[in-house]
């Protein structure tokens, strides 16, 4: 019992996590809370669902693709609607009901293409592959979720740190302006952080699509929950969004265990404004 | 006819719900993305008090506005420590929670059930019964809910929320304790919003959780920032916009269930193009 | 008489000593002077007395009675002070005359929202901003004000304050001859009616123009203090402005 609530945290975790890297990712380049990124995940699970289903390609095709499609629109909404606010000097507050616009049309649009039935991305209506860990059981997917959430963490981590573009993303982070001023593309970059984040997003839907099932809904909750993790662990800051997100995958299965499991979204909103009132810059930041 | 008096119950509903959300969002410059909980507690209190009390109607508003007085204070009290996007994010999360005991304290609420059989309000005899005289009411509250923030925008509290919204810091050293008109304006437009709750409840005689969640409090916002922020008579515009939308669609022959999707879409896109384009709305005072 | 003190007032930034151990006392009815190179304290200073940032550690003391080791901005008024800021911060999307309105009006609550317009407090507003020729502009957004007229608008709030002590950071900066004669004139005035001004300024001439005394900041402390024209023929001084 113990080890499986163990195990659905760090699944859990290894999910948020993912929402977490692209949204702190996104805010530490922009300064902004990009409420639209939730969405992106429904938009790569449910393009998955699309060209993996509906219209029956090749299901690695399509994860590749559900990828690629969340990047642009997400590289999309930053060209046409962020970067043009950025550049007229927009409060924090604009573009955060710019992107809560952006939320609420995008998910309205799944509903109407693919109607708010709940679906699955798996192909097999069978039995999943089953693992034993310590006493504790997941499944295939579960496990896929697992190795590429710490896969893809590591990456952008070893990006962040060593490359040339990681490096210029944190010169970004620290100051754009004076980022700008030492002749960084800053739009570009900033372009390209949006298409990278969106992208890991996108992945994060898919991969909840084949764990669990989609529904159009899918994008505000994981958002929130990225949200939470990004706070709680340290606004901006990847690794802290990482450590926020296993820290609230924890606290959800471990809360619901004592108390029923419906109330879930109430203990991670508690959770995210005591981190608001006591902690706001999160458990890494200084 | 019927119809149209249908579509003016609603249109008075959000008008409340607009004006109310409007001195704390237009006036204040709070960002507050939580409505729908104070919308939800009052539709609540009066679900609960008239049907398993058998409560009368407007005593049941009275209690509605006290409750949600009594919860905005706690919220607004935590609130009231954030600032600007910050401020949102926190928002959110009440909303969040309170729409979870909406739908998980079933012994109070019954859950996704929800409560049914609301009956329509009462006084002195007078039973009323036909939608034309809840009209009456709807509008009476309305009426009374624009006045009152009418009266409060003029005062010389008004002029100081303002002064807030622009810089908050500033108008302090000016001998002012901000903290305590942010609070006070908050409870105020969530008192004024559980009336709304309460005419919503005992029109449609039928209040479930799903009515009063996160999205709603965006719509909310979205009609407000359209009609124009820090204008009683922009939230009256929104409000109708809002009533008069699904007709359109509904009318140019979208079906049933895709209209409400459709609305959804047309509110983002508005928001997108007002920050774009437009930040004041239509006759708004304020940019965000 | 005295009427600021401070004693060993410090404030820390991420290490950084923005003004350590100060002490100093302001003569009361004098014009005051502070000058310092960029990055000397002097505005962290008045923020520090004026309830912006929170004090590290020391006290202020006002007019001998009140010893203070926090000061809350909204405190800050009833004690007879008020101020005009750097960076200009008047309320943007407000009109010319609430700006000033604002700071005429009841304070508490309860009171506030009870309160409709008052013929009095019109007739203080039109006097203030006639005294900084915006009377005009009254309907106006502060907005649409040119950066010049802004500074004056925010020296007419501090005015209808009607306070005992205010701190002008930089009022001249930026600012046209016309409109630095204005400004001097009301500062002289004010002094007239034994108000004390506390004057952050870079402008050395206006300083000598204008101050009784003079303070020189340098890395959070004083470095010098005195009549105009002795300080500022110090070679600490020169040195403190050179060096920079």
């Amino acid at each position: 019992m113990f080890s499986q609530l163990i195990l659905n945290s760090i699944i859990a975790g290894a999910i948020y996590t993912l929402v977490a890297l692209g949204f702190n990712l996104i805010y530490g380049a922009t300064k902004f809370f990009n409420l639209a990124h939730g969405v992106l995940a429904a938009v790569g699970g449910y393009s998955v669902f699309f060209f993996g289903k509906t219209l029956g390609w090749n299901i690695y095709f399509a994860t590749a693709l559900g990828i690629i499609f969340a990047g642009l629109l997400g590289y999309g909404l930053d060209k046409f609607v962020y970067l043009p606010l950025r550049r007229r000097k927009a409060s924090k507050m604009i573009l955060l009901v710019a992107s809560l616009g952006a939320l609420t049309a995008i998910q309205a649009i799944i509903a109407i293409l693919f109607t708010s039935q709940f679906r699955t991305l798996s192909q097999n209506t069978g039995a999943q592959k089953i693992y034993e860990v310590f006493g504790g059981v997941i499944t295939e997917t579960q496990l896929v979720i697992l190795i590429t959430g710490i896969a893809i963490m590591t990456v952008l981590a070893l990006i962040l740190k060593y490359t040339m573009f990681g490096k210029t993303i944190k010169a970004i982070s620290d100051d754009e302006e004076v980022a700008r001023i030492v002749g960084i593309n800053t739009d570009k970059i900033i372009g390209y952080v949006f298409f990278i984040g969106s992208a890991i997003a996108g992945l994060a839907g898919i991969l909840v699509g084949f764990d669990t099932g989609i529904q159009p809904t899918i994008g505000l909750g994981l958002l929130l929950k990225g949200v939470i993790a990004s706070i709680v662990g340290g606004i901006g800051n990847v690794y802290g969004g990482v450590i926020g997100a296993f820290l609230l995958g924890f606290v959800e299965n471990f809360g619901i265990w004592k108390i029923s499991g419906e109330w879930k979204d109430a203990i991670a909103f508690a959770l995210l404004i005591i981190f608001l009132i006591f902690r706001p810059r999160g458990i890494m930041n200084k | 006819m019927e119809y149209l008096i249908h579509l003016a119950i609603l249109f008075a509903i959000y008008a409340i719900l607009g004006i109310s959300l409007n001195l704390v969002v237009g006036y204040t410059g709070l960002l507050s993305i939580t409505h729908a909980a104070f919308y939800g507690i009052g539709a609540y209190a009066t679900a609960i008090l008239l049907t398993y009390f058998g409560v009368n109607f407007f005593i049941s508003v009275v209690l509605g506005i006290i409750i949600a007085v009594v919860i905005s204070f706690l919220i607004g009290l935590v609130l009231s420590k954030f600032s600007g996007d910050y401020y949102a994010l926190g928002s959110f999360g009440f909303n969040i929670i309170i729409f979870s005991i909406f739908l998980n304290w079933r012994g109070l609420t019954n859950g996704a059930l929800g409560i049914a059989g609301i009956p329509k309000p009462e006084i002195f005899g007078v039973h009323f019964f036909s939608n034309t005289m809840f009209l009456i009411i709807a509008f009476i509250f309305l009426a009374v809910v624009y006045l009152a923030a009418r009266f409060i925008v003029r005062s010389s509290f008004g002029r100081v929320l303002k002064a807030i919204r622009e810089d908050e810091k500033t108008i302090q050293v000016f001998g002012y304790n901000a903290l305590y008109y942010k609070l006070a304006i908050f409870v105020i437009s969530a008192g004024m919003a559980a009336v709304s709750g309460s005419l919503f409840a005992s029109y449609i005689t039928y209040v479930d959780p799903s009515t009063f969640n996160l999205m709603e409090s965006v719509f909310i916002l979205v009609i407000i920032i359209l009609g124009g922020l820090a204008n009683l008579r922009g939230s009256i515009l929104g409000a109708l916009f809002l009533v008069l939308l699904p007709e359109i669609l509904r009318f140019v022959g979208l079906p049933f269930d895709i209209a409400a999707q459709m609305r959804q879409v047309i509110y983002g896109i508005i928001i997108i193009l007002l920050m774009l384009y437009r930040p004041q709305g239509l006759i708004g005072e304020y940019k965000l | 008489m005295t009427i600021i003190e401070t004693k060993k007032l410090k404030k820390k930034f991420d290490g950084v000593k923005a003004v350590n151990d100060l002490s100093f006392k302001i003569e009361k009815g004098k014009i005051s002077g502070i000058i310092g190179p960029n990055g000397s304290g002097k505005t962290t200073l008045i923020n520090l007395l004026t309830g912006i940032i929170p004090i590290d550690s020391g006290t202020v003391i006002i007019e001998g009675t009140e010893k203070l080791v926090k000061i809350k901005p909204s405190q800050v008024s009833f004690y007879g002070i008020t101020r005009t800021f750097q960076d200009v911060r008047i309320f943007e999307q407000m009109t010319v005359l609430d700006n000033i309105l604002v700071v005429l009006t009841e304070r508490q609550v309860l009171k506030a929202l009870f309160e409709r317009h008052k013929d009095y407090y019109l007739k203080h507003a039109e006097e203030v901003l006639r005294k900084v020729d915006l009377w005009d502009k009254k309907t106006q957004l502060a907005a649409t004000l040119s950066y010049g007229q802004r500074k004056l608008l925010e020296i007419g709030r501090a005015l209808a304050m009607k306070a005992e002590i205010y701190f002008f950071d930089e009022p001249f900066a930026g600012l046209f001859p016309e409109m630095v004669k204005i400004i001097s004139n009301i500062m002289k005035e004010l002094k007239r009616s034994n108000k004390s001004i506390i004057l952050i300024e870079h402008n050395i001439g206006l300083i000598r123009q204008l101050s009784d005394y003079v303070f020189v900041m340098d890395e959070g402390e004083i470095l010098a203090e005195g009549v105009p024209e002795e300080v500022l023929r110090k070679k600490e001084v020169i040195e403190a402005y050179l060096g920079d």
